[in-house]
């Protein structure tokens, strides 16, 4: 039996295709490797939902068949990996982090999960959510069913959510990387809490089918994983069209960062302030020195505005009433009442009250931005700005009041550059890109629809010069859970 | 949507794996605020959603602009 090595727990993909193909170890030893971890680790971090071992054992025995027959089907063969407890796998629970939802079985398999499948990638374990993915909005970072996500740098700050379990579990080596979902910031900030790098798709790449639905309009599935290549090389896999999901947009992705523009052609955009007084002060250096290194990939980078609209009453207006709408069940059975998170529960109820005429105005506005982000490409390729303006909070701090006593931004910059990217469908990349109070940070690239190769060339190319994505969390804390 | 009937055997097994009986550590307790009772928590969420209409009432419109109701990017 061979022994894995602590470094094959933060290693990439192509690092561990490679040792697999070399039969340095095998699938079973690997997974039964990372298994063992995520069962020992997961639970301090409240990362897992569930472990899925006896599963995972079965595939890998089953790929190690295929790699003896020198069968390879790619690079995520024999990989381990997690999925959100929002993705459905058949006959196992998917408790969507609530509650009422903790004994919920399905009879199908969500199609990402069956597409990494064919892929030979095996799937360890469900990780830990915010409940109903947060819902129309929540309070505290223990909205959850497994409590909050603790942080690996740091346990008593949160992960950051609502894909808090996969955050922590890339972060932590628990798994090579795992699939989150975003309907506004749910891939982006615990990517940046956890320092990880995270993908959000453009809006209908990836099939939800057996996701649990938040937006219909919004929600999105994307990789969570150690570095822009991997997001690549996940994103390959499962992106493209899919009959069961209806907003799938019939496009197929294929990660080819070699025929990608050269960087020079390409015109980056940034508001200043992001990088200066906006940042937590403790944040700035780092920044600083993030958009410095981006400046030294030789793109042509230039001010921007971001378009002016109300993006937050627009995105919680669409967010309240879809979700509302679909857990209207819920909601009149009264079992809302057993959701960990009060704001939740209030905001859920008072979801079914949001007029139509709000609704359909929000949506009317929201063509708008659309139309004002395609003009806005005329200009430039990519939007740059900071994932999140600091670290992550401590567990105990409510998460509706601002983080710290500073004064409001004098002028917005790209603060809201989640909500915008989100309400025009906009891919984005968080690239780990320095610390804050011993906490990570991170930087996030948006594009146009269907740029990811784009964001990823950058991506890949920032994480070439610099070695964030490379940081582990400190052993002591791992070794104390 | 489709969910499937198990036998306890059978949910049993599956729970097996669970967090819960891996000893997930425990969730401290939410921090109420003792201002805010469920009745609180609702009229402050009716509020933000009223605070939320007047600010799109805001945004002039023009009669010709369509809902992005087929929303594809």
């Amino acid at each position: 039996m061979a022994t894995i090595p602590d470094d094959i727990f933060f290693a990439t993909i192509t690092e561990i295709n490679q040792k697999l193909k070399a039969k340095e170890f095998s699938v079973r030893e690997l997974t039964k490797a990372f298994s063992d971890r995520l069962e020992r680790l997961g639970p301090g971090y409240n990362a897992l939902a569930l472990s899925l071992r006896h599963q995972a054992d079965k595939e890998a025995r089953d790929v190690d068949g295929d790699i003896k027959r020198e069968r390879f089907r790619g690079p995520l063969q024999g990989i381990p990996f997690g999925a959100k407890d929002l993705l459905a796998y058949a006959k196992q629970p998917t408790t969507w982090g609530a509650r009422p939802y903790a004994g919920q079985v399905f009879d199908y398999t969500a199609t990402p999960l069956t597409k990494l499948a064919k892929t030979g990638a095996i799937l360890t374990g469900k990780l830990a959510m915010v409940e109903l993915a947060g819902g129309p909005s929540y309070r505290f970072a223990s909205a959850s069913l497994t409590g909050p996500g603790l942080n690996p740098w740091d346990r008593t700050r949160w992960s950051g959510g609502s894909s808090s379990g996969s955050g922590i579990a890339v972060a932590a080596g628990l798994v090579t990387f795992a699939l989150g979902s975003e309907t506004s910031g749910s891939i982006l900030t615990p990517s940046a809490f956890c320092g990880i790098t995270g993908l959000r798709p453009t809006y209908g790449l990836v099939s939800r089918h057996g996701a649990m639905p938040l937006s219909w309009t919004l929600d999105k599935i994307g990789p969570m994983c150690r570095s822009a290549e991997d997001c690549g090389l996940v994103l390959h896999e499962i992106a493209g069209a899919d009959s069961k999901d209806p907003a799938t947009g019939g496009k197929s992705f294929y990660y080819a960062p070699q025929f990608s523009r050269d960087l020079k052609y390409v015109r980056v955009g940034f508001t200043p302030a992001d990088f200066g007084d906006t940042a937590e002060p403790a944040a700035r250096p780092d920044f600083a020195k993030a958009l410095e290194t981006i400046r030294s990939l030789g793109v042509q980078v230039t001010e921007v505005k971001l378009p002016e609209f109300p993006y937050g009453p627009i995105i919680s207006t669409i967010i309240s009433s879809e979700a509302a709408s679909i857990f209207e069940p819920l909601i009149k059975s009264g079992k809302v009442d057993e959701l960990a998170d009060p704001k939740q529960i209030a905001g859920l109820k008072a979801g079914l009250e949001i007029p139509a005429a709000d609704y359909l105005k929000a949506m009317r506005i929201r063509s708008l931005i659309q139309s004002a982000f395609s003009d806005l490409f005329d200009n430039i390729d990519v939007l740059l700005a900071p994932s999140r303006f600091g670290p992550a909070p401590k567990i105990w701090q409510p998460l509706d009041r601002p983080a710290t006593d500073r004064p409001q931004p004098r002028e917005p910059g790209l603060t809201a550059l989640i909500p915008a990217g989100n309400l025009a469908g906009l891919p984005a990349l968080s690239l780990p890109c320095g610390f804050a109070d011993g906490m990570p940070i991170a930087i996030q690239l948006v594009g146009r629809p269907y740029t990811e190769n784009t964001l990823l060339t950058i991506g890949r190319d920032f994480q070439a010069r610099t070695d964030w994505h490379r940081r582990r969390p400190p052993l002591n804390t791992i070794a104390n859970t | 949507m489709a969910t499937l009937k198990l036998t306890r055997r059978e949910i049993a097994a599956a729970l097996s794996g669970s967090a819960v009986l891996l000893g997930q550590t425990p969730a401290p307790p939410v921090p109420q605020n003792p201002a805010l009772s469920p009745d609180d928590e609702l009229k402050a969420a009716r509020e933000a959603i009223h605070q939320n209409s007047e600010q799109l009432a805001k945004f002039p419109l023009p009669m010709s602009t369509e809902p992005a109701v087929h929303f594809k990017t």
